[in-house]
């Protein structure tokens, strides 16, 4: 045997693996998207062309989920990038207590999404929600808020809980990447004259910009894809208003057992995804972009 | 030379490591014992703890017979059973729930007990109401571990100072809630649930109203075959289900589940609720005593309420290798003796009609179930319509239009008619 021939072999398992586990249930999710397949009726299983798709496209609550995705991932995505850099900011310089600091902030990211959701769940009840007490008690409300339960309030609400879960993320990358900007090209550009401002745009953000580049466009897909939080907080009430693509999905496997509809909005979520993808890194010259 | 036969063995080496490993996951061991698998469904930390205990008499009992108890999260336990049943894993005996029962059976998946129940010498006692929730098709596929069935809760103390008494009809239950609330004191008279369960309340008012006119063996439509949603009474029952959630109940609660439902009452934000036995121990541990009571279920307008026990028990996958030793599991496990303590321990209403002879279910709040059996001709039993593929969705899609009604986003008439066209369409797709 040759070295390359090893080589090969030695991969066949990690491959296998892969195949198994990762492309398998891909097709069988892509071959799925086109037929029939209800849990309910497993000895019933057949081709029904593009239907699902069809019905998807017909159905209110599908278009009112992708308007949602679209505000809920925007508005998730540019609060927490914002508060996670302020955060970041804030923690590059040294004080008392930093580490401890550091660590309850973010703790926040080591919860799972369907815990968080219980929790603000729980918070936001406008009976015995925590919230609602507390903005009484300071007299900024006077009549007890639906959080919700109030179309106006729920996905603000849901959006509120998800910034709360993703600050820290921002905040644990961006900080790293903030130490790695030497110190020499602020006590130069100190020497220049230039401000606090001045060196934060000049400096510190191109310096980091390859991993905000990377951190906004993976945290996009995650909170597009990721379901568990409106899962938990409002299972997509009150009336489907505050449902995404993901947790519609769901909705269809566990409350309808109807894989061939869930799956279809599985590959509509994977096209959307392309595209995002394609637009964002041909917008930030994707050479640029960091690895990790 | 050298080399390359140590790299052909270090390639062997991990190559058995890693069919090694994937096997030893899989976690099967042989000894000569008959092992019999088993997964409960509606799990929690104080339940599993009772059935284990129950299982660890039973080893004891039958030295041979050795059981490995799966207890996934509730959450996911359904579908991790229907996974396992879908991959042929090896599983003898499996918690089968009144709504997923009709699916399991669709797809041959459980086995019918009555070859054995014929044999089994307790089985005179099983209560009617258990052998009807366990059988589809005229076949027995589960025996009940306990029943749920729907009673009123009320604050008594609330009541007793505004001189008011426990409510007999759904009017009379409007009536009453409203009078007890007082959003400026942040109390409301009824904890509405308007999240996930909301049809518990919808359909009940709605079969209620309908009373006489109910198909109690195919409950969501009528003796004529229409649905029940397509009836007038149906909208009188609405349209009081309306007023119930606009003056007397938390305009939160539009959204509220189960948890929230139970919180508001035990936390003194509600003062009625429509709840199964399963909370009573937690309404002991968070209440003082004498501050709430229970009362029977409401009747509509022709003094009928329609009740359906609800449940889960143990069945039998038709995949077993040892069917002789599961049922021997399953009839200990629902032998008078075991199960009416663990109906005890539990808080459910046990399965055997000798029970109820136990002063434990004579007093208390367990009382008003064992009254309300004893009225059959007020309170009447229906068979929920587990056997439709869509009862499944049916929870979802009452919740939603129902939210969209409360929130004046379509009226009553397009959201009855909604319903109505579910269930038509329902049976059409049954009787293919």
């Amino acid at each position: 045997m040759n070295n390359r021939k090893i080589i090969l072999t030695g991969l066949i398992p990690a491959l296998l693996l892969v195949l198994v586990f990762t492309y398998y249930p891909f097709l069988r999710g892509i071959i799925m998207a086109f037929q029939e397949y209800k849990l309910f009726n497993l000895s019933n299983v057949h081709f029904i062309g593009i239907d699902n798709f069809k019905n998807a496209f017909q159905d209110p609550k599908f278009i009112m989920a992708l308007q949602n995705s679209a505000y809920w991932v925007f508005c998730s995505l540019i609060l927490q990038f914002l508060l996670g850099l302020t955060l970041a900011l804030m923690l590059k310089r040294k004080f008392r207590g930093r580490g401890i600091y550091q660590g309850l902030v973010f703790y926040s990211w080591a919860l799972s999404g369907f815990l968080i959701g219980m929790i603000w769940k729980w918070m936001f009840n406008s009976q015995i929600g925590v919230i609602n007490d507390l903005l009484l008690r300071i007299g900024l409300i006077h009549q007890r808020i639906g959080f919700l339960s109030e179309q106006k309030w729920a996905m603000m609400s849901v959006i509120i809980a998800n910034v709360w879960y993703g600050v820290a993320f921002f905040a644990i990358m961006l900080l790293a990447a903030l130490q790695s900007v030497p110190s020499e090209l602020y006590e130069a550009a100190e020497m220049d004259g230039a401000g606090g401002v001045r060196r934060l745009w000049n400096i510190t953000l191109p310096y980091i910009k390859p991993t905000i580049i990377s951190t906004l466009m993976l945290r996009a897909i995650w909170i597009f894809n990721d379901p568990s939080l409106i899962y938990g907080l409002t299972n997509g009430g009150p009336a489907g208003s505050t449902h995404i693509l993901s947790s519609l999905m769901l909705e269809h496997i566990i409350y309808g057992g109807d894989y061939g509809a869930a799956s279809a909005i599985g590959i509509i979520m994977i096209v959307i995804l392309l595209l995002y993808t394609i637009f964002f890194l041909s917008v930030t010259k994707a050479e640029k972009a960091g690895e990790f | 030379m050298r080399l390359k036969k140590m790299k052909a063995i270090t390639l062997l080496l991990s190559a058995v490591l890693t069919v090694g490993l994937i096997a030893g996951c899989g976690g099967k061991q042989a000894s000569d014992k008959v092992t019999i698998r088993m997964i409960e469904s509606l799990t929690s930390p104080k339940r599993t703890e009772l059935i284990q205990a129950m299982l660890d008499k039973f080893q004891e009992d039958n030295p041979n017979i050795k059981v490995e108890l799966i207890s996934p999260p509730f959450d996911q336990a359904d579908n991790k059973i229907r996974t396992m049943l879908g991959s042929k894993e090896e599983i003898d005996i499996l918690e089968v729930r009144d709504l997923n029962v009709a699916e399991f059976v669709n797809n041959g998946y459980i086995e019918p007990l009555d070859a054995y129940t014929d044999k089994w010498s307790d089985f005179a006692t099983v209560s009617a109401v258990s052998k009807s929730v366990g059988t589809v098709g005229g076949k027995m596929y589960f025996l009940p571990n306990g029943l749920y069935q729907r009673q009123m809760f009320y604050r008594a103390d609330w009541f007793k100072e505004k001189g008011l008494n426990p409510p007999t009809t759904w009017e009379e239950l409007y009536e009453t809630a409203k009078k007890l609330t007082d959003p400026s004191k942040n109390r409301f008279g009824f904890s509405f649930r308007g999240g996930a369960g909301s049809n518990g309340t919808t359909d009940s008012m709605i079969l209620a109203y309908n009373g006489d006119k109910v198909n109690l063996e195919d409950s969501m439509f009528t003796k004529d075959g229409a649905t029940i949603y397509s009836t007038p009474e149906a909208k009188a029952a609405m349209e009081l289900y309306l007023k119930l959630y606009k003056d007397a109940s938390p305009p939160d609660s539009i959204n509220w589940g189960f948890q929230e439902q139970v919180q508001a009452f035990t936390s003194g934000v509600t003062a009625i609720l429509l709840q199964d036995p399963d909370v009573i121990q937690s309404l002991q541990e968070k209440m003082e005593e004498g501050t709430w009571a229970t009362a029977p279920l409401q009747t509509g307008p022709t003094g009928k309420a329609l009740f359906a026990a609800g449940g889960a028990g143990w069945g039998m996958s038709s995949k077993s290798k040892h069917k002789e030793e599961a049922w021997k599991l399953i009839e200990y496990l629902s032998s008078p003796e075991v199960n009416t303590k663990f109906s005890k321990d539990y808080g459910l209403i046990p399965l055997h009609t000798t029970a109820t002879e136990d002063e434990f279910f004579k007093t208390g709040p367990y009382k008003t179930l064992i009254d309300m059996s004893d009225k059959p001709d007020t309170f009447v039993n229906y068979k929920p319509a587990f056997e439709y593929p869509g009862n499944g969705q049916w929870g979802q899609v009452a919740m939603e239009t129902g939210q969209a009604l409360l929130l004046n986003k379509a009226t009553l008439d397009e959201t009855l008619k909604k319903w109505d066209s579910y269930w038509v369409e329902q049976k059409a797709n049954l009787k293919q």
